[in-house]
């Protein structure tokens, strides 16, 4: 089975400095992630979510849009016509209209720095690690993992309440 | 048209990170991080980290040496040659020390230039007869650094960021390291309270970016933070929460410290600060029970009574026994990636290169033998001083890289005083608000353009290399101070032709740095901890076993409440502070030429809670006028949570210094750069 890479978001790590975009844009000329403010200066960093079953990709006419082998819902721009159909899927607004070249544009997870096995620009910026990229699962088992050491190790500390907080 | 990885380190602020730079045919294409060595920032950058090439493409670029045909502050210039601009400097040189002798010249080196270049700055102007020599730095770190050098004998930052990960508890005092040094808040301090279980407390008249992760944050007003830290130091004395061992083997002068604070009660600081003297007791005490790091900054630093609550806080520090070991942290925290460059290279009105001081014979005479020249032995002008003594005392100022007409307090006196010079010298990458009060101009080169040393925060001294060549006849301020120096008359003194040979010099002039030479630097990219006395040696840790003071004992200083010069009454009745944002710099000379922090952090504002907003009828948004004896400046108001009642907030890097007060401490000379008395009213747009 392909693994499937993504960049994967712990918001409480962020402090809303906007490495992330500034990296993307210097990247890409446009950022493709943004950071959102919430009130008490919680911060959360926003891409395209490169979803399992992504809406963009089942309606996109062209094959522009394809899953590649990281799993990646990447793109190919001289297959785009910028219909936009892919943006009326989109649930949360990603793909956007480059009006230069008047087709569409969203995060491929930096396909050209990961063909030279590098990170994501987002994610090597990123300060805090609040941005990782990786196969998903095992970024998610490494989550798991450090919470439930928390949990143990306050427990053990008879700080069991406290171990909730951290989460 | 290969492409050539260059490393280099950051040029904002002092953390010290590292990343490559990729140069192709003299121009930097992009960047790239840093992921292959030990370094401090292991890879990661801020977003002035990942735009810093930006501001080095922009059209505005200063290419030509410049002569005033206007007035001065006008602006109007026509392009010279070097050897045109070179020879009217030196003719000026000789005539104003002919006139009024060599103490009517000052010089400014800065922050922001190499290592280097710092010490040819420092020994030109010694070679010139002047030690009237200082640097922006002034209104930085020079309430901490004088206090913790007459405490501990050395102000340097005691561990290495490594240690911060294994620290107990965080106090963030006066500083707001996650906006001015993300990189070290994301990579050390936020480990240590999300992954390794610390606690945070945050001292702040503002909520900060970090206060989410704080377990207690208490606001005091602006510039009332000693009485806070001296009811600590009493909570802590007659709790007898002390380290006893600490404090009996390793320091002296506890009784008279005992004495001095035994009436600062939480419950009168809380009358002065405004914050409960419960919240007092409790940060205290977790000092005192907890391996603490403790980070202070301009919060703390940039007031007149910024060198008593530096005091208050390294006595603190020193009976706490949060010093010597391991997991604890304390110390400097320069705004800027050379600040221990200026700082180590000694430059201050009464130093050495050495850092010993002008008027110890035996010292000025070993850099004599070194140097080859007589040296002055009085001690010369602070800058605020200099400022006040523009047209007097001070004839002619030669300032390097710093934008004192915004930076410094009073910018309007400052602008007035600038004005009053007879001869002016400013060398910079663009036409700074100071530039445009010069009579010449020197176009420089900037960080990317040249190879050099820089010394971070940790006291990490690493090695930039040059990435791309100077546009138009831009030169390194290294090669403009050898020029000069042939003008003068003073070549056999300034015999460079690389940054590595007075690398080399500096080796053998100042002991801290014997080993940090360039082989061994080049060879080792993460750089060595000052002291380095050989190579491959360095300093992780101070304080071990000894203070640097001439016995090795702490020396505890009593320290007495201080008002602040300045404070709110019937006419001004708010407190004005200010801060500094993650995507600007300084006086962002830099960073509003960068389009991409530009764009993402465009305007000032003021910072108005929804109490005092809706007494001055003040709605979100609003024009304001924020006012204050010194002048006014119209703003947007942000009306929010995010500051404390009865103060207000701006950004620093725009109009600020238009609204701060230039009284100086009598001793460390820094100025009331963050709590004056202002009012605020809406403006009809």
């Amino acid at each position: 089975m392909e693994m499937s890479k993504k960049i994967f978001l712990d918001y409480k790590r962020c402090i809303g400095c906007r490495a992330c975009e500034v990296a993307c844009e210097m990247t890409h000329g446009e950022a493709r992630i943004r950071v959102f403010e919430f009130p008490d200066l919680f911060t959360v960093p926003f891409n395209c979510r490169h979803c399992e079953k992504a809406p963009c990709l089942n309606v996109c006419p062209t094959g522009a849009l394809f899953r590649d082998e990281d799993g990646a819902v990447a793109f190919d721009p001289l297959k785009c016509i910028g219909c936009l159909m892919c943006a009326v899927a989109c649930p949360f607004g990603i793909p956007k209209l480059d009006d230069e070249n008047k087709i569409m544009d969203k995060c491929d997870l930096c396909a050209d720095r990961r063909a030279e096995g590098k990170l994501p620009a987002c994610v090597s910026a990123c300060p805090t690690e609040a941005l990782s990229y990786g196969d998903i699962n095992e970024v998610l088992w490494n989550r798991e993992g450090k919470i439930v050491a928390n949990l143990k190790s306050s427990a053990e500390k008879g700080e069991g309440e406290k171990a909730y907080i951290v989460l | 048209m290969a492409e050539k990885l260059v490393p280099v380190v950051c040029p904002w602020c002092s953390v010290g990170c590292r990343f490559y730079a990729v140069s192709v045919n003299g121009y930097i294409r992009k960047i790239e991080f840093d992921y292959d060595h030990p370094t401090v920032n292991r890879g990661k950058l801020c977003p002035k980290g990942v735009a810093s090439y930006q501001f080095i493409n922009s059209p505005q670029r200063l290419k030509k040496p410049l002569k005033r045909v206007g007035e001065r502050g006008e602006g109007k210039f026509k392009e010279i040659s070097w050897d045109e601009a070179y020879r009217i400097i030196a003719e000026k040189i000789k005539e104003i020390k002919e006139t009024y002798g060599p103490e009517a010249i000052a010089f400014l080196a800065s922050e922001k230039i190499t290592f280097e270049e710092n010490y040819l700055v420092h020994k030109l102007s010694k070679a010139l007869g002047t030690n009237n020599l200082d640097f922006p730095g002034r209104y930085c770190q020079y309430s901490n650094s004088p206090a913790r050098t007459a405490i501990f004998g050395s102000s340097a930052a005691t561990n290495p960021f490594e240690d911060v990960e294994k620290a107990e508890l965080i106090v963030i005092w006066g500083h707001n390291p996650a906006e001015t040094a993300p990189v070290f808040f994301g990579q050390y301090i936020e480990k240590a309270i999300l992954d390794n279980g610390a606690e945070m407390v945050v001292i702040d008249p503002r909520s900060t970016r970090g206060h989410k992760y704080a377990s207690l944050h208490i606001k005091p007003y602006p510039g009332t933070d000693l009485a806070i830290a001296l009811a600590m130091l009493n909570v802590v004395i007659s709790e007898e929460l002390y380290d006893k061992e600490f404090v009996q083997e390793r320091t002296v002068g506890f009784k008279d410290l005992k004495e001095a604070v035994k009436d600062y009660t939480p419950e009168w600081a809380e009358k002065v600060s405004g914050v409960p003297s419960e919240d007092i007791r409790k940060v205290a005490r977790l000092i005192a029970g907890k391996k603490t790091a403790l980070f202070v900054n301009e919060g703390m630093n940039q007031h007149v009574n910024g060198f008593e609550l530096a005091l208050a806080i390294a006595n603190l520090i020193a009976i706490t026994g949060n010093i010597g070991k391991e997991g604890v942290w304390s110390g400097v925290f320069p705004g800027a990636q050379c600040g221990f460059c200026a700082a180590m290279s000694g430059i201050a009105p009464n130093k050495l290169p050495t850092g010993k001081l002008v008027t110890d014979d035996a010292a000025r005479a070993e850099v004599e033998r070194l140097w080859g020249f007589e040296i002055p032995d009085w001690v010369g002008l602070d800058l605020t001083n200099m400022i006040k003594e523009m047209g007097a005392k001070i004839r002619m100022m030669y300032i390097v890289g710093g934008n004192i007409a915004k930076s410094a307090p009073n910018s309007r006196w400052v602008r007035e005083q600038l004005k009053k010079l007879e001869f002016l010298v400013v060398q910079d990458i663009f036409l700074t608000e100071t530039a445009e009060y010069a009579d010449i101009v020197l176009p420089a080169a900037t960080w990317f353009e040249k190879t050099g040393t820089a010394i971070s925060a940790e006291r990490r001294v690493q090695r930039t290399y040059k990435a791309a060549e100077a546009p138009g006849e831009a030169k390194p301020d290294w090669l403009i101070m050898v020029e000069l120096a042939k003008e003068l008359g003073l070549g056999e003194f300034f015999k460079y032709e690389h940054p590595d040979e007075i690398l080399r010099e500096i080796n053998s002039v100042i002991p801290l740095f014997k080993g940090a030479t360039p082989e061994y630097l080049a060879e080792h990219p993460e750089g060595c901890f000052f002291p380095c006395s050989e190579p491959g040696e360095g300093t992780k840790v101070l304080f071990k076993s000894a203070f640097k003071t001439s016995d090795g004992k702490a020396h505890l200083q009593p320290v007495k409440w201080r008002e602040p010069p300045e404070m709110p009454d019937e006419e001004y009745p708010l407190w004005l502070t200010n801060f500094r944002l993650v995507g600007h710099w300084h006086t962002m000379t830099m960073s509003e030429k960068s389009p991409s922090l530009e764009k993402r952090w465009p305007d000032e504002y003021v910072m108005i809670n929804p109490i005092d907003a809706e007494k001055y009828g003040i709605r979100n948004g609003d024009l304001v006028k924020v006012e204050t004896r010194r002048g006014s400046v119209l703003v947007k108001a942000e009306v929010t949570e995010h500051v404390r009642e009865g103060v207000i907030a701006m950004p620093w890097h725009w109009q600020m210094n238009f609204l701060t007060l230039n009284e100086t401490h009598e001793k460390t000379k820094m100025a009331e750069l963050k709590a004056v008395a202002a009012r605020i009213s809406r403006v009809e747009e």
